[in-house]
């Protein structure tokens, strides 16, 4: 009975949410505003995608701007060389991501701990140094500027900013749908226990190996989408942009600020960091660099220091205060 | 032709040596207190602006500035491992990684705000002065640098083999547990060895101002080759963590005079891949 009518006020919950989601580019016009709710949907999708590698198995990557950078890449080039639409080259993307994740996790799973985020990071540089490298592949340093067809929405061009809101908020839901789905089935319990202590989860006959393995390559492919989504929103691309640390950064720091391992962590940890930054930024202008990484990793450390369980335990704590003073009143 | 290659090899152990001082405080680190300090870059920056102010305001020379950033890191990092790593030393893994990864974005991107991403550079009378040896070419202040490298890494030689902090911070390496019961002070020996190796990371900066610029990045570049080197020589061991950046230094040196001049870093990557895909336990380690 409890847990049915739970249930219900969750899915009510949910409803309204949406609701004022998908009302609020009709209602705000500001195309200032309605950018920030892009970065704040399209990091909390990042964030989402890293959370299910990084937050329930704890395989904390510092290099998931390789998978960004690969779908930004596979799918402008097939648009520009090969005219094929972005919406077909995003899904390519995200197998190329896949493809590129077992030899990278190969490498990489072979280390545990700190020595695992450094080989990350290490391998997302070096994609990002053929990709400067190479002129031939790929445009080398300069990048290039997507060409602008107007008004295209079956090339992933639109002329209204609330057209591209519409995509990333239909690619966060894609992400939260499969954390819920995976959260929820063996997978999830075998991530978690993998993330609370591999040797033991081994012991009891979790296949470590293989459930990394698989996470990473569904982490991967959702990173890449938003690679694709990011090249398509700006118009330019290049392997600064496109591989950048920042974004290997941001993956996990909306995450493990919001809560690492919950549904609705990376969610809160964008919304928190996101706000801040630009309230930041339109009180000191944006005039001088390092304010808003100085910010972000003071908060970080405050969440590491304080509340390791990021937001999400924070508000689960008072949830249960709540909850065990309720009875006593009755 | 031989001397082309004598005269990379020469560069790379010069380089090399600076290499050695960060990579025997990230292993010292590591073997101690068992965390990865991700901010070891960082402190070689700071001793570098340290050098850098003193040389601009007092016109004091980068070498002499040696004795005050050297202090003034070790008791950073006694402060450092004091309050702020000794909370999070556990079984968890994300804490530790993600704080000292915080302190290194921190630490950087504070020395833009305040320092700009300008290069700074000083100008000491020796900066342009070479031996010639032969037909090789050795620069004064990378050789002043290498021999005071060597000199600090054979003093923590010495420190470690016959003091008593020395064999306590050995025997916390060796086994945490067993040398508690003996009787020491594991906050103690970890404040110990947090501070010589950031000691360490300032000594490079100050050696490395009289021929190499400052900008808020610049710990990267070296952090990057540490965390490489101090696999290639095994974790935590601190003559394998010296040969191998003296390696790194000439693997470096030899890409540079024979694949191109922006290919240093493809080296070290590729030295990483490669050590991870078949040697992950380093050149002298044992399997997990």
């Amino acid at each position: 009975m409890i847990t049915h009518g739970l249930r219900t006020r969750t899915l009510l919950w949910l409803a309204i949410g949406l609701a004022v989601l998908i009302a609020l580019p009709l209602v705000i016009k500001s195309s200032f505003a309605i950018d920030i709710f892009i970065r704040i949907l399209l990091f909390s999708f990042i964030g989402t995608a890293w959370n299910l590698m990084g937050g329930y198995a704890k395989q904390l990557s510092l290099g998931h701007a390789a998978y960004f950078g690969l779908g930004a890449y596979t799918s402008t080039i097939l648009q520009i060389d090969f005219g094929i639409s972005p919406w077909i080259g995003m899904i390519a993307g995200g197998f190329v991501a896949m493809l590129a994740s077992l030899p990278i996790g190969w490498l990489c799973f072979r280390l545990r701990g700190p020595y695992f985020t450094i080989a990350t990071i290490a391998t997302a540089q070096a994609l990002m140094l053929i990709f400067l490298k190479f002129r031939d592949l790929a445009w080398g340093a300069e990048g290039t500027t997507i060409p602008n067809l107007g008004n295209a929405p079956l090339m992933m061009q639109f002329d209204s900013k609330a057209a591209y809101y519409y995509v990333v908020l239909g690619l966060l839901a894609l992400g939260l749908l499969i954390t819920y789905l995976i959260e929820r089935s063996w997978m999830g319990y075998y991530l978690v226990a993998i993330g609370e202590d591999e040797d033991a989860a081994e012991a009891i006959g979790v296949n470590a190996p293989r459930i990394k393995r698989d996470i990473y390559l569904i982490s991967s492919f959702l990173t890449a989408l938003a690679g694709t989504f990011y090249t398509q929103y700006i118009y330019f691309i290049d392997p600064a942009t496109a591989f950048s640390f920042n974004i290997s950064i941001e993956a996990a720091l909306v995450s493990i600020v919001g809560g690492i391992g919950t549904l609705w962590g990376p969610v809160i940890g964008t919304v928190l960091l996101e706000t801040t930054s630009t309230l930041l930024q339109s009180w000191l202008g944006s005039s001088i660099g390092g304010v808003q990484l100085t910010v972000y990793s003071l908060i970080l450390m405050a969440v590491i220091l304080w509340r390791p369980t990021g937001l999400m335990g924070i508000i689960g704590e008072a949830r249960q205060r709540r909850n065990s003073v309720k009875p006593a009143r009755a | 032709m031989w001397e082309t290659v004598a005269q990379a090899v020469i560069n790379g152990l010069l380089i090399g040596g600076i290499y050695a001082l960060v990579s025997i405080g990230v292993t010292l680190i590591f073997g101690v207190v068992k965390i990865v300090n991700f901010a070891q870059g960082e402190f070689v920056m700071i001793g570098m602006y340290i050098s850098f102010f003193l040389a601009n305001q007092f016109g004091i020379d980068p070498l002499l500035s040696l004795l005050v950033s050297m202090p003034v890191l070790f008791v950073a990092g006694v402060l450092i491992q004091h309050f702020l790593i000794r909370r999070v030393l556990g079984p968890n893994d994300m804490p530790q990684i993600f704080l000292t990864f915080a302190l290194s974005l921190l630490l950087l991107n504070l020395a833009l705000m305040l320092f700009t991403a300008n290069y700074r550079t000083v100008h000491t009378s020796y900066s342009d002065e070479a031996l010639h040896l032969g037909g090789l070419y050795i620069p004064v202040a990378k050789l002043i640098a290498f021999v005071v490298a060597m000199a600090l890494s054979a003093a923590l030689w010495v420190f470690l083999h016959t003091t008593d902090l020395g064999k306590a911070m050995r025997a916390a390496a060796q086994n945490r547990d067993v040398a508690m019961l003996m009787g020491i002070n594991p906050n103690r020996v970890f404040c110990v060895a947090l501070g010589i190796a950031l000691a360490l990371a300032g000594a490079a900066g100050s050696l490395l101002m009289p021929f190499y610029s400052a900008y808020p990045f610049v710990g990267q570049v070296f952090v990057l080759m540490a965390f490489v080197a101090v696999v290639l020589g095994t974790l935590g061991n601190v003559i394998g963590a010296l040969i191998a950046s003296l390696m790194m230094g000439v693997a470096e040196s030899l890409g540079i005079q024979y694949v191109g001049a922006d290919s240093g870093l493809i080296v070290v990557f590729a030295m990483l891949l490669l050590t991870l895909a078949f040697k992950p336990t380093g050149l002298g380690g044992k399997a997990r």
